[in-house]
């Protein structure tokens, strides 16, 4: 049996700014941008409180919270904190997968501290990132990593939940679907037409049942219904693709007007390039979404990046609108796989010092 | 300013001082050199605000004392590609210094000296001298065990330890840990530990020669300094606590295997050939008269090596990754090296048969 830790910063963006900033401390703040398309990277838990959410457009927000005080990101600064939180990870387990800057997963079933209590763990690096950088974390102790990250969201903010083996059981058989990460309202939608709100629900159907409900998605369900999650904690997370986007303050009309956009989201995503010049590109592709924001993407096989193919693609894509403005386009080049790379990091495992 | 000096005078401490140069700065007066000249003598200091380092060199001073900032990287290139012992005449105006030597005439554009960022003044708190030879044994002996951006950021460096006669460093990327002692009757030093940050560590390396001349050597509490005849060298500490290298040394070990070196060497190195490029797994069968050595790929290619050895232990097989290995056995100096064991899980202690001067630590890995 393993045991991992989910760990998510409370409102990681925002936090930082209440801590440097006192007169945030008591107002609804959210950070993003302030533009008609901007979008919010994510708001404190007052601005929550008038319906405000992460990724909500910032006109939106407005509406609910006329009020909200909305302040640009310091990237630098949040990249910052983040290292220092990894080296505080890497005081109790080497075997840390970041998910982003704010969130990672610790399996700590070869750590020796405090008798090897996860639970234990878990509050120990919470008071370390309290006492360095004066920032809370919520914590999510699990046997497994989706039942971690479902827990690490029980008592948010600045808390802890933790689901032992002999609960798992108990916690699973009542989680309502929405919670489950891969199920968003419309997925949760179509299941709730079937009679499936809760974990319950799904172990009744069988996996044939749920594939034209779900998709591929349909046995990591059924065995998430079960509480059962066997993918191991990734210290290496091997990205798949690079892409680049932009939202434009104006919609695009013509398919002329979309083409000629592509030579500057290229040159973007080669800078972006330049850190994956290990990888080999496999496929590239065009996204767009529609003014009543729709999407759609197309992608063709490719050994390198393409400009010309791109264009070709972009022109295809945009056919689909039937006439519909452009509110946003993208570029993406996806990597082909490496070889044996998961085998590998199992079979050759280094062992390491505990200092 | 109007001064004058040969192509050599200029194009040592030059040298010395590019190597502290930031070449990816965002800072465009980090990538310039500071040219001071006093008097008879011109100093020239380069920093990437971690690292400052400072030459000085006689001119033939026609002008007014004074500073300005040159392009490092364009003044290194014209510099070197001139003809031998040609005389260089300096003369800056507002924006730009002039270079001019028989019919060659170059203008560089300059910033102003003011603008160069300067290290903080400090006091050191330890001050020795030390032989060059000592201290860059001391640093090579175990340089390359230090983590290369690791988010233990105090790893990314090397720990520099003071005690009475003795100095030692220690290095670690938390996989391998090498500890070289060495000392001095003459010296009698407070107990002080500081981390020098890596790239620190390999401008000393590039700086000292192993010859039988002393520098100074210089620690506060966030800098350290070492001053010789010709430059003087600066770098911030790494502020952090180094891990405790007594914690990590094994003491279970009860099997010892004393062998030749640089036969060990030439086998592992041949079957590291066949060990996975990335991970680079070697296993070694440790066996009453022999020792077994085997690496195969992810394409199922096989190396096998055989040596002879005295071994009156249980059998015992463990895999290392056979760089680690092979790092320690290019930095031990001896020609017989002992290897000291526990089981399949536990590090291997290393060291020369003789001296027990660097004493390496390595972890197995799981094949």
């Amino acid at each position: 049996m393993k045991k991992i830790i989910h760990i998510d910063m409370d409102c990681f963006y925002a936090q930082v700014e209440m801590r440097d900033n006192p007169e945030y401390r008591e107002i609804p703040l959210a950070v993003g941008g302030e533009g008609k398309r901007s979008v919010l990277s994510t708001c404190n838990y007052l601005a929550r409180k008038f319906g405000v959410r992460s990724a909500m457009p910032a006109i939106k927000a407005k509406q609910l919270c006329p009020h909200l005080k909305i302040v640009h990101g310091r990237m630098q600064v949040y990249h910052e904190v983040s290292m220092h939180i990894r080296e505080i990870f890497s005081r109790y387990t080497q075997l840390v997968e970041p998910l982003s800057l704010d969130e990672a997963f610790l399996d700590v079933t070869d750590c020796c501290l405090f008798n090897g209590s996860a639970t234990l763990i878990a509050q120990d690096i919470r008071n370390a990132i309290w006492h360095e950088l004066q920032l809370t974390a919520s914590a999510g102790i699990a046997p497994n990593k989706f039942l971690a990250k479902i827990a690490s969201d029980e008592n948010k903010p600045n808390g802890q939940c933790v689901v032992s083996p002999d609960k798992v059981n108990e916690f699973i058989e009542v989680l309502p679907l929405r919670k489950i990460p891969g199920i968003g309202p419309k997925t949760s939608e179509k299941l709730a037409s079937f009679g499936a709100t809760t974990c319950a629900d799904i172990r009744a159907l069988s996996i044939k049942e749920l594939t034209p409900l779900v998709g591929s998605f349909a046995e990591r369900l059924f065995n998430y219904s079960f509480g059962v999650d066997n993918r191991e904690v990734k210290v290496n997370r091997v990205r798949k693709s690079v892409g680049v986007e932009h939202t434009f303050a104006d919609d695009l009309v013509t398919v002329e007007e979309c083409i000629a956009q592509i030579p500057k989201l290229i040159d973007k995503m080669k800078q972006r390039l330049q850190k994956h010049q290990d990888r080999v590109i496999a496929k590239q592709g065009v996204k767009i979404k529609f003014a009543d924001f729709t999407l759609t993407t197309m992608e063709q096989q490719s050994l390198a990046l393409d400009e010309d193919g791109m264009k070709n693609l972009m022109e295809s894509a945009f056919q689909r609108g039937n006439g519909k403005t452009v509110r946003l386009l993208g570029v993406f080049v996806a990597f082909a796989e490496l070889p044996n790379d998961q085998e590998g990091d199992e079979r050759h495992q280094q062992l390491g010092f505990v200092f | 300013m109007k001064f004058s000096l040969s192509r050599e005078s200029l194009l040592k401490p030059l040298l010395l001082v590019s190597g502290a140069v930031e070449r990816k700065s965002t800072l465009p007066i980090l990538s310039n050199i500071l040219f001071d000249v006093v008097d008879q003598t011109l100093t020239l200091t380069a920093t990437d605000l971690e690292l400052e380092m400072v030459a000085s060199t006689p001119v033939n001073n026609q002008g007014e004392n004074g500073k300005v900032t040159i392009p490092a990287k364009k003044l290194l290139d014209i510099c070197k590609s001139l003809p031998e012992d040609s005389l260089l005449s300096f003369e800056s105006n507002a924006e730009a210094i002039t270079i001019s030597t028989g019919r060659s005439k170059y203008s560089l554009s300059t910033l102003a000296a003011t603008d160069f960022p300067n290290i903080e003044e400090w006091k050191g708190d330890v001050e020795f001298k030390i032989q060059k030879s000592d201290l860059l044994r001391l640093i090579e002996s175990t340089h390359f065990s230090m983590a290369n951006q690791d988010v233990r950021y105090y790893l990314n460096g090397m720990s520099i330890e003071t005690e009475g006669n003795e100095i030692r460093s220690v290095a670690t990327d938390g996989h391998r840990l090498a500890i070289c002692k060495i000392s001095n009757p003459e010296l009698a030093l407070p107990a002080r530990q500081v981390i020098v940050p890596r790239k620190g560590i390999l401008e000393i390396i590039r700086l000292l020669d192993p010859v039988e001349e002393e520098v100074q050597l210089f620690m506060g509490s966030n800098h350290i300094r070492i001053i010789d005849s010709e430059y003087s060298f600066t770098s911030k500490l790494v502020d952090g606590r180094f891990p405790d290298y007594r914690r990590v040394l094994p003491r279970n070990g009860d099997k010892v295997l004393e062998t030749d070196k640089d036969q060990l060497r030439q086998v592992l190195s041949r079957a590291s050939i066949l060990s996975n490029e990335k991970f680079k797994g070697v296993r070694l069968n440790f066996a009453s008269s022999e020792l077994k050595i085997t690496a195969n790929n992810p394409e199922q290619e096989q190396a096998e090596e055989v040596l002879e050895i005295s071994y009156p232990y249980e059998d015992l097989e463990i895999g290392f990754n056979v760089s680690y290995v092979l790092d320690v056995l290019n930095a031990i100096k001896e020609s017989a090296v002992k290897f000291t064991l526990a089981d399949a899980n536990s590090s291997v202690v290393i060291e020369g048969s003789e001296t027990s001067e660097a004493i390496y630590v390595v972890m197995p890995m799981r094949l």
